[in-house]
């Protein structure tokens, strides 16, 4: 405690002269996160010497001077592995970093030139620190759960259950309906009862591109794996008058039960997970996979847009203040991110913009409501493909020419991203299939090709790099 | 009078057919998104890059809004039919005087002739620089039209564009470092963005050194000159070489007619435009004319003329920079106003010491 309030004291000291910022990078798994972090990191590094930063006005006008990784504030969390993510993405054949397992932690100091010369006091060169976390995006859906109680979970779960996504759950719905909610619990049953659940979980969300996942641990469970605390589902037919008929059961019943270990759940697991990571921050960049989404169908797409906007419920955001900064930092300004620019031709990428707004209408609506500049952009943290043109059967085509994940060298027209999302019939007979690519090698100079990195971090650092 | 149009229907392709792909019915029907397809690795492909230059087609709205074509046909005529005529009596004169032996009026006729070809060449210069002029306006036309797009494909043409008439070569470093900086996946505001950094932000910054420059020496001469015919003339002969050597900057060369007709214009935007800027500024402009009245009244006089001058400058550089300027970067007279009050202290109190 001695150690940290001297640490303490600064950040706060370095908040109120707004010269610290956090910044939520916020996506679902597989949304490309560690890539994100990986780039900007390596980018800001490679400032002012070989990375591309060009609309990034402060890296144009030279006065970028670079970026260093310090130590971070809260030493019991593992610092972000990006030695490791840069060297998978170094080898040959490159790799894409692994998936997030765990927290991770992240603070980079800044350095920059001031374009005022005003700032004597503080000399030429400025400082800003940028505070960023990596995450399993799994875990990021508990969020929600904390404004829920366990039979509006259930109820919810209820409603997610489209005729599509029953098909990954038909052993555990088929289980789950011999269990009487009055009956005393039996620990062996609940936990294979787990089992099952977990199961289903697990293929809607690898085999059926499902997003909208609760509760993320069942996914990742850490060092909750087998814990009782993660023995827990949600049950069928929990409406609003049977609801009430089920909480006067007894304790030790199998519905209450249940709803003590979820909210055992949010208490032990959710809440610390929120209040130490989730709180707090200024700036959020909201990475969404659309092309996956697109290729996995209407359904899924739907409850991409479904999870995305009961995500953001958790966030605060808000217009700031010197005394909001000190006590009460609030999101101030978001960046909206379509991931894997580069799997698309460059023409695509308006369409690729009015999608991703489309898919998140709902939540821009309230952020419109409280005044919260909002951007969309198409984004490649890493870029994998280059853009070329095609001469086929006398017409011009533009083309992208990258190596597949399975190793296979292809030049291809990806096909067109929709603007807003089609209706049911055109996926009857068309529907989507953009591929995968794997990263180029890494340039000599070692900074990652990006697509419009520079302009996502103008828009979420600019103005304090003035 | 032609009857209302009745009701038509149209055939509804049947469910499953191959060819409905792309709906040739009535327009709101939505295209489907065109698949992906694959290409053999040999097949030729080359970096991408936009379309090649195409003239964008003029509007019938905008050439109806557009000032009416002058053409002084009658003025063309009269100078050209001199020009011919002259021309043809000196070549008649040098043969009259090669046959009659008489060569003194040979030699004049030489002469004649020579000054006849000489003024023949100055009215074409003339001529092309003026179309120089009012292509450039032209072209800053269609960029300001352009600024309103934000999306993918033409800016890099524009650009290309911009460069030819600034009359800059491919290996200029400027455009250099603007193609070097520009990648095939920049949208139109991006490349636009990009170009008004490598390409124009020199250009501005040497042509606001020059305004700073020049109001100031005008200034100067203002408050040190004795008579005010001497002023006037000074104040015509600087602005107009102010916005000259402006043009040079952003790569327009001027004649004779076309300074003057660009001069006009940079008044006449002055006096239209200039309106809201004199609310914005008279506020700090009253406020440097009540220092002024501490000054000597020739001090003063230098002050507004030089004021004047600089705000001409700035107009003009508005008027000639091929991309308008974005919101924050516009050249303002507040900024020049300091400098300028400097330099005219310097001289006031070295006048009053002698």
């Amino acid at each position: 405690m001695a150690l940290t309030l001297p640490r303490e004291l600064n950040d706060w000291l370095e908040r109120g002269l707004d010269r610290q910022l956090r910044l939520a990078v916020t996506g679902l798994s597989q949304a490309g996160k560690t890539a994100f972090l990986t780039s900007l990191v390596n980018q800001l590094r490679h400032a002012g010497m070989d990375a591309q930063l060009a609309l990034l006005p402060c890296a144009r006008e030279g006065r970028l001077l670079g970026a260093r990784r310090v130590n971070q504030p809260d030493l019991s969390i593992p610092r972000f592995p990006y030695d490791e993510a840069l060297a998978a993405l170094g080898s040959t054949p490159p790799q894409w970093p692994a998936p997030t397992r765990g927290i991770s932690e992240l603070r980079l100091s800044i350095r920059y030139r001031s374009r005022t010369g005003t700032s004597r006091l503080f000399g030429e060169q400025r400082t800003l620190t940028l505070d960023l976390i990596d995450y399993p995006g799994e875990w990021l859906l508990d969020l929600p759960l904390l404004a829920q109680s366990y039979p509006e979970w259930c109820e919810r779960m209820e409603r997610l259950m489209t005729e599509r996504r029953r098909r990954y759950s038909t052993a555990f719905l088929d289980a789950v309906a011999g269990l009487d909610p009055a009956a005393t619990a039996d620990e062996q049953q609940l936990a294979e009862l787990t089992e099952h659940y977990g199961r289903a979980l697990h293929s809607a969300r690898h085999e059926g591109g499902y997003t909208f996942v609760q509760p993320g641990r069942f996914l990742l469970p850490g060092e909750l794996a087998g814990a009782p605390v993660l023995q827990f589902f949600p049950l069928p037919g929990v409406t609003g008058e049977r609801a009430a008929e089920l909480d006067r059961l007894p304790a030790d019943s199998v519905y209450q039960t249940l709803a003590q270990r979820f909210e055992h759940y949010k208490r032990t697991v959710v809440r610390p997970f929120y209040r130490d990571h989730f709180r707090r921050f200024d700036r959020q960049i909201i990475l969404v996979d659309v092309l996956s989404a697109l290729n996995a169908g209407p359904d899924v797409f739907d409850d991409l847009r479904q999870a995305l906007a009961t995500l953001m419920q958790s966030f605060d955001y808000g217009r700031r203040s010197l005394l909001s900064r000190l006590f009460n930092p609030r999101i101030d300004r978001l960046a909206l991110a379509a991931t894997k620019a580069d799997h698309v031709t460059p023409e695509q990428h308006p369409a690729l913009l009015s999608l991703i707004e489309a898919l998140l209408a709902e939540p821009i609506r309230d952020l419109r409501y409280l005044d919260i500049p909002v951007r969309p952009f198409s984004l490649a943290s890493v870029r994998a493909t280059e853009f070329r043109e095609v001469e086929h059967d006398g017409q011009r085509q533009p083309a992208l020419r990258g190596t597949t994940l399975t190793g296979e060298e292809v030049l291809m027209f990806p096909g067109e991203v929709p603007a807003s999302l089609p209706d049911a019939d055109f996926w009857r007979r068309q529907g989507f299939t953009f591929r995968g690519f794997r990263p180029q090698a890494l340039p000599d100079d070692g900074a990652l090709p990006h697509i419009r990195l520079d302009a996502v971090l103008d828009w979420l650092l600019g103005d304090r790099l003035q | 009078m032609s009857d209302p149009r009745p009701g038509q229907h149209f055939e509804i392709p049947a469910e499953g057919a191959p060819d409905h792909r792309r709906d040739r019915t009535p327009a709101f029907t939505r295209l489907d998104p065109v698949p992906g397809r694959h290409f053999p690795l040999e097949s030729t492909s080359r970096p991408l890059a936009p379309e090649a230059a195409e003239t964008p087609a003029e509007s019938a709205l905008d050439r109806a809004l557009a000032h009416p074509r002058k053409r002084r046909w009658g003025l063309l005529g009269v100078l050209g039919g001199s020009l011919t005529l002259g021309a043809v009596q000196a070549v008649e004169g040098v043969r009259e005087a090669w046959l009659g032996g008489d060569w003194l009026s040979g030699a004049w006729s030489v002469v004649g002739f020579t000054a006849v070809g000489m003024a023949g060449m100055a009215l074409g210069r003339e001529l092309v620089r003026l179309r120089h002029l009012r292509r450039h306006v032209r072209l800053r036309e269609a960029v300001e039209d352009d600024t309103v797009s934000d999306g993918h494909g033409n800016a890099l043409e524009l650009c290309e564009r911009l460069r030819s008439q600034m009359g800059l070569d491919r290996d200029d470093p400027h455009w250099q470092a603007f193609v070097s900086a520009r990648q095939a996946h920049h949208d139109n505001r991006e490349t636009r963005l990009l170009f008004a950094h490598h390409v124009l932000a020199p250009r501005d910054a040497k042509a606001r050194a020059l305004i700073t420059r020049m109001s100031g020496e005008t200034a100067v001469m203002v408050a040190v000159s004795p008579l005010t015919l001497v002023d006037m003339a000074l104040m015509a002969w600087r602005n107009l070489r102010l916005v000259d050597r402006l043009a040079a900057i952003y790569g327009l060369e001027l004649g004779y007619s076309s300074r003057l007709a660009l001069f006009r214009a940079v008044l006449a935007n002055m006096a239209f435009a200039g309106a809201s800027e004199v609310v914005s500024e008279a506020g700090m402009d009253l406020l440097s004319m009540n220092l002024a009245e501490r000054l000597s009244t020739r001090t003063a006089q230098g002050l507004s003329s030089g004021l004047l001058t600089a705000r001409l400058g700035v107009r003009a550089m508005r008027m000639l920079r091929p991309m308008p300027f974005a919101r924050d970067e516009a050249p303002r007279i507040a900024d020049l106003r300091r400098q300028l009050w400097q330099q005219l202290k310097r001289v006031d109190a070295q006048g009053r010491q002698e």
